[in-house]
């Protein structure tokens, strides 16, 4: 950047006094700029995110007592985590009986569900994303905004309602038996883990329906016309320019998914029954009716430090692939 | 879209450096000040600080519950809504605090403990005398001789169970705890997730001396039986509504669940009953304290509150609507007695009703069972 002594003749003014040209450095110098614009933003960031997951980190290294808690450094609650436990396990209604940390088993399968949830949710997207960025022609807003139209009620009414869809005497069940294809209702249908896919995939599409139109939105359509002019069919044109200039949609879409629905422990309790709990079920078990905030922080920083790994090694794998792809 | 127009704005300005610092914070205080400022407003200008403030469950804040108050001072008081008492503690733990609350009795001795708690002198109520004699003892309720609760309500955790669908139950000495426990019924039961009306049910079921207060080998064998059921439950829940519900449309056949179930059962006319179970239901309490934050001049106000919520008036309210008990023995002959029986009371001597059932006190190896607890939920 020039600076602002040499655009202006320099001559024609007269020396500031110091005081004024430390302000006029100051006020001018790049960084401090960057940094004051970004100053209250980055009070709330350390205010409302670091500080508590500071604290959340340091609390897990301590121990709860009966009512208070005590401050001695220990790695107990992280042992309690990783212990090997020598009892059977029913993993997703499956019995294994293998020696596995309770913990750390429910975590897994927290895992496995949300990834389940996460690839429906963006194989179901994908298709609607694209019918928006390639197809509609007018009245775009509107559809837009129809998507977004499930996001303006509650997460938890979005919820109940697929216990009335998939309940005893839900629309499926009721529907089914009205049209005699089945006599009494069918009881799989709640109350299990699939139950808890169906739900989360339900509940995050518009998050991400979006990022994958927007990516779908930003195509330069003239790579297209170039393809079919070289003779690309439809399918070719699909895998070899829309999809992987889409893959950022995608992955944000994923990512945007995934880390939320580990977590969630709303849609566990409401439609898992007793083979859908996660771990944030546990979690919040442990912080209100276990009496043991201690043990509970521990398993969320174990939690969060998987989700990370795992986030990073997605992105790296991604990033690869696509840095391959560009070397052919 | 204008607003799109004045965000491509606003970054161009910050790009370029129009933008000043003073702005930047302006508009950002301005976005920040309008969120922060929505939730205060209201409450603010709703709050009376000449009344005491209650902190209690939803519904107890009704008109009807403290009429002889509102009649004495012209106003009712403030109410702050928990969703259950390990919230309230917490919420309480960091710095809310209430002049009266309302917990179950097994809370007290913790509560207590916490420092929440202050005596109440129970010849200041007016309506102490009028108490059934069975609540009067309540377990860890007196601590060192001074009394830091008074019962106001209580009710039964047992069974409720369709008699259509489970006939060979209806006959009285047929009632028990093991319709939980019925392969025939797999996948159609239900328990409460929690350790004082799940785990303790399944206590007593187990033929525990003292629930309350297992030894080693009783939890082991109480867990044994929590296992053995949790391939036959189709959930475990905290919400009453849900249970309900299930019960009606015939997905349960039996719940572990409270009397006010059969009342809303029975109301819609579906064929079910309340056990009393031969192993002993369980009886639970809750009820008014008052807190040690209470201001000095509030003191009197909090007696006249905690006193209104144990008169026949609000017990009557209490049973017909809620359809549990209330803890004035004199609100029984108010009431018709095929309505008492519809709630699972009982027309007759209502001390020896309440002696009946196992009393919910203070778990003694809360940290044991619930990880226990934890662990059979989880499938291990």
């Amino acid at each position: 950047m020039v600076s602002a002594s040499e655009s202006l003749p320099s001559q024609a003014l007269p020396p500031l006094p110091t005081g004024q040209r430390l302000r006029a450095w100051f006020y001018r110098n790049e960084a401090v700029r960057g940094y004051l614009l970004l100053s209250p933003t980055l009070l709330v960031m350390i205010g409302l995110m670091i500080v508590p997951l500071v604290g959340m980190v340091g609390l897990s290294f301590f121990t709860q007592t009966y009512v208070s808690i005590d401050y001695t450094f220990t790695l107990n609650n992280y042992w309690t985590i990783f212990e090997p436990s020598d009892k059977a396990a029913h993993f997703l209604g499956i019995p294994f009986y293998l020696k596995k940390p309770i913990y750390l088993l429910l975590l897994f399968k927290s895992i496995l569900v949300s990834l389940a949830a996460t690839t429906a949710v963006v194989v179901l997207a994908y298709p609607m994303a694209y019918f928006l960025a390639f197809r509609v022609k007018r009245h775009k807003m509107a559809w837009l905004i129809l998507i977004t139209v499930p996001f303006w009620t509650s997460y938890l009414l979005r919820v109940f309602a697929w216990k009335i869809i998939l309940g005893f005497n839900g629309v499926i069940n009721s529907g089914l038996v009205s049209l005699g294809i089945i006599d009494k209702p069918l009881e799989f249908l709640l109350y299990n883990p699939f139950a808890v896919v169906i739900t989360l995939a339900h509940a995050w599409a518009a998050v991400a329906i979006l990022p994958i139109y927007v990516s779908l939105e930003k195509i330069d359509r003239s790579l297209l016309e170039a393809a079919t002019d070289l003779g690309d069919g439809h399918l070719e044109r699909f895998l070899r320019i829309t999809l992987p200039l889409s893959l950022p949609g995608v992955i944000a879409a994923s990512l945007l998914v995934f880390i939320p629905t580990v977590g969630d422990y709303i849609t566990p309790t409401l439609v898992g029954g007793t083979d859908g709990i996660m771990i944030g079920n546990v979690v919040q078990s442990l912080f209100s009716k276990g009496n043991n905030a201690p043990l509970a922080a521990a398993v969320s920083v174990v939690s969060m430090m998987t989700i990370t790994i795992m986030v990073c090694l997605f992105l790296w794998f991604v990033g690869r692939g696509r840095l391959s792809r560009r070397e052919i | 879209m204008e607003t799109k127009r004045d965000i491509e704005k606003f970054i161009d300005e910050i790009k370029y450096g129009r933008m000043t610092r003073r702005k930047f914070a302006r508009a950002m205080a301005s976005v920040g000040l309008a969120v922060a400022l929505m939730p205060t407003g209201r409450t603010r200008a709703l709050a009376d600080d000449s009344v005491p403030t209650v902190f209690t469950w939803s519904g107890y804040d009704a008109a009807e519950m403290h009429g002889e108050f509102d009649k004495k001072y012209g106003k009712a008081p403030n109410y702050s809504i928990w969703g259950d008492e390990e919230e309230a503690e917490s919420k309480m733990r960091s710095g809310f605090h209430p002049d009266m609350v309302m917990p179950c009795s097994y809370k007290v001795n913790k509560w207590n403990d916490l420092g929440f708690l202050k005596p109440i002198d129970t010849s200041r109520l007016e309506h102490w005398p009028e108490i059934i004699p069975a609540l009067d003892n309540v377990p860890d309720t007196v601590i060192g001789g001074k009394r830091m609760w008074v019962p106001a309500w209580w009710g039964l955790t047992s069974v409720t169970f369709r008699t259509d669908l489970a006939p060979e139950y209806v006959p009285p000495e047929k009632h028990t705890w093991g319709i939980l426990w019925d392969e025939k019924y797999k996948g159609r039961l239900s328990m409460i997730d929690s350790l004082i009306d799940g785990v303790m049910a399944a206590a007593i079921y187990s033929g525990a001396k003292d629930p309350f207060n297992m030894t080693e080998a009783e939890v082991a064998h109480c867990k044994d039986l929590m296992v053995q059921q949790r391939p036959l439950l189709r959930f475990y829940t905290n919400d009453n509504t849900g249970w309900q519900q299930a019960l009606a449309s015939g997905e349960l056949v039996a719940a572990d669940s409270w009397n006010d179930t059969i009342l809303n059962l029975s109301k819609q006319g579906i064929p079910s009953a309340f056990m009393i179970p031969k192993e002993g239901p369980m009886t639970w309490t809750c009820g008014v304290a008052m807190t040690s934050w209470v201001k000095p001049e509030m003191e009197n106000m909090v007696y006249d509150l905690v006193n209104a919520y144990l008169s026949v008036d609000t017990g009557v309210y209490w049973v017909n609507t809620f359809g549990m008990g209330h803890s004035n023995k004199n609100v029984y002959s108010h009431i018709p007695a095929d309505e008492l029986t519809k709630r699972g009371l009982t027309p007759g001597d209502i001390d020896a009703y309440i002696k009946a059932g196992h009393f919910q006190a203070t778990i003694k190896n809360e940290p044991v069972l619930q990880a226990m607890y934890e662990e059979v939920k989880a499938g291990i």
